[in-house]
């Protein structure tokens, strides 16, 4: 009704209309129709079957289902090998997001101050972010191989010299140096090492994006009102013009550190003792490789109501940072 | 033109030059490990690139060569044992095939979603953001296992498709494209169509050489992310070797390894990880724009 409507005034103006209403409905309707019917079919269907799921005890290859309620949800907090999977998840990411996010502003402000070298720095700090994760994984796996690896080596060589006066380093050379991957005091923090190494690039980019949109008057009107030293001029003005960009790049990090899987499952399968059991890996080692479907589907609402937590908060802090612009 | 010293310059590069010395860690005992025999490996000498002296293929002479025949170069063995211990052309091909698949469908399916989001008036349109707009926010690992099941009822795991489906439909390429499109003056576009283009000829022959750099960002991130993945190939391929992509493979040469592995894993590693950081090298700020895309939305 409303198209006839619309086509038959634009039928009766006299200036020449290229592309007709009716024909621009129609045309972006039928072109957006793939990408609809993808969508639903690839994201959204997905995501309802799971949260149906994780109600039942489906497992694949098995014709019977059945409804059991909240179970699932039951199992996973009040499991111990749940709340060690909650514990190594949370503190992988409360290790990796501030370290990871101070490094990239870190590198960023340095690279910035550099007169000669600064894009030798970006490009090299950059490089992580490229390379295969499970490539670099597996060399850093040899490369903190206990006996064979380059790092326990050149630590070894710091023995008999005064570094020894650190207590850790004496026991390690009486004791021998950590297994790090093997070791369950130490297996998760390697792992953070790890995830840190590779993120920490692709942070110190957006840093280095968010410091070129800083007004350099800003700069001048500071010092105009006596801030001159440096550690002043970041903290009163930089920062806070950075807020943004940290907001963001505080987002982006701990999603990606919530699906940390690739060194996990390469490396330590979730071990030793479940020291670096963490969320996507559960969710792949019960709901695939063990086809616990239910178990798998109740952690995935989980994790997605997690990670839609975390896009509301985002969008919370930057309607309220936004009067800065 | 010479800088005058500054302690501060010198402190900012020592820190930088210490970071860089940990960034680059595995990558140096990844190239240089693929350099050394076995001996040079567990003994950790060698240097930089191994010594290069020749010695006896173990595994040679336990198939009945002689000494003479089976004396080798390390360098030379642990890269042709990248290639016969495993299919590395074919997991190499893989990646090509499901890289290259992938980033053709998404743009055959975003490019003209895209162009009715931006140009087109239609019923509905404002939802149809919004639904691309959700979909930004839908991690693939919070539909992986539901994918899985899927595929799997269809009998579909260990096949190309499986590889491929999940992600033809890239909601960030829809908006990316979308925003981009936006910038197009509609003039062009009615320009066009008086001329008698139909709306087809107008997104593939006006509205996409326009839009070469964005498509060219998007392409770098899908393929560096998707040449990459580990993930999803893990999930949907189960034992099938000629389907592994180039992690799985890697992955795999690491399952089965003895102690005299490592030359030759370090090789398969370096062919993995070479042919992304080359390019990245010679086209850094493609690649920087076209990674640190998804800071856009």
């Amino acid at each position: 009704m409303c198209d006839a409507l619309t086509l038959s005034s634009a039928a009766s103006k006299p200036q020449k209309i290229a592309r007709p209403e009716r024909r621009q409905a129609r045309a972006g309707m039928a072109l957006f129709a793939p990408a609809l019917i993808l969508l639903v079919v690839i994201l959204i269907f997905p995501v309802t079957v799971a949260a149906l799921l994780s109600f039942t005890d489906y497992t694949l290859g098995r014709p019977g289902i059945s409804w059991v309620g909240l179970r699932n949800y039951v199992d996973i907090f009040s499991g111990s090998s749940y709340r060690k999977m909650i514990v190594a998840t949370v503190l992988y990411v409360l290790i990796v997001v501030p370290v990871s996010v101070f490094l990239g502003l870190g590198a960023a402000l340095l690279i910035r101050s550099l007169k000669v070298g600064q894009s030798f720095y970006k490009t090299v700090y950059f490089l992580p972010v490229m390379a295969s994760l499970l490539a670099m994984a597996i060399v850093w796996e040899f490369a903190l191989h206990p006996t064979l690896g380059i790092v326990n080596r050149t630590l070894a060589m710091g023995c008999g010299t005064p570094v020894e006066w650190w207590s850790w380093f004496a026991h390690g050379c009486t004791e021998g140096f950590p297994l790090w991957l093997g070791d369950r005091d130490y297996a998760l923090y390697t792992l953070a090492f790890i995830g840190i190494w590779q993120s920490f690039g692709f942070n110190m980019v957006l840093y280095l994006a968010g410091l070129t949109s800083v007004p350099s008057d800003l700069y001048g009107a500071a010092s105009m009102d006596g801030v001159k030293r440096g550690w002043e001029r970041f903290r009163l003005v930089t920062w806070p013009m950075l807020g943004p960009t940290t907001v963001f790049v505080v987002t982006i990090t701990t999603i990606r550190s919530f699906q940390v899987f690739d060194t996990v499952e390469a490396l330590t399968h979730g071990g030793p003792a479940k020291s670096t059991y963490v969320m996507i890996y559960a969710i792949y080692q019960k709901g695939i490789a063990q086809n616990l479907v239910g178990l798998g589907a109740a952690l995935t609402v989980l994790f997605l109501a997690l990670v839609m937590l975390i896009n509301v908060a985002q969008r919370r802090f930057i309607e309220r940072k936004v009067h800065y612009q | 033109m010479t800088h005058r010293f500054s302690a501060r310059q010198t402190l900012a590069h020592l820190l930088l030059i210490l970071g860089a010395v940990i960034v680059l860690l595995p990558f140096y005992v990844m190239i240089s490990t693929s350099f050394k025999s076995p001996a040079e490996i567990a003994t950790g000498t060698g240097g930089v690139f191994g010594s290069q002296a020749l010695f006896t293929d173990q595994s040679c002479t336990n198939l009945g060569g002689t000494e003479a025949d089976c004396l080798v170069r390390p360098v030379i063995d642990n890269y042709s044992q990248a290639f016969t211990k495993a299919p590395l052309w074919r997991y190499l091909l893989n990646g090509v095939i499901v890289t290259a698949s992938i980033f053709a469908l998404q743009t055959l399916i975003a490019v003209p979603a895209a162009y009715a989001l931006a140009k087109l008036k239609f019923w509905g349109r404002d939802a149809a953001l919004g639904l691309v707009l959700f979909c930004l926010l839908i991690p693939v690992h919070a539909i992986a296992l539901p994918i899985y099941l899927m595929l799997a009822k269809l009998g579909l795991t260990n096949s190309y498709a499986a590889l491929i489906a999940p992600w033809v439909v890239s909601a960030f390429g829809i908006f990316l494209m979308r925003q981009f499109f936006m910038t197009v003056p509609d003039d062009l576009i009615d320009a066009a169509s008086m001329d008698g283009m139909g709306e087809f000829a107008i997104i593939w022959r006006v509205m996409l050489p326009t839009a070469i750099p964005a498509l060219l960002a998007f392409a770098i991130f899908s393929v560096v992310a998707h040449w990459n993945d580990y993930f999803w190939p893990r999930i949907v391929i189960t034992g099938d070797r000629s389907l592994f992509t180039p992690p799985l493979g890697l992955r795999e040469f690491k399952g089965d390894l003895g102690g005299d592995f490592y030359g030759p894993m370090m090789a398969t590693a370096t062919i993995i990880a070479v042919p992304l950081v080359v390019a990245f090298l010679l086209a850094q700020r493609r690649f920087i724009d076209g990674i640190t895309l998804s800071g856009m939305k």
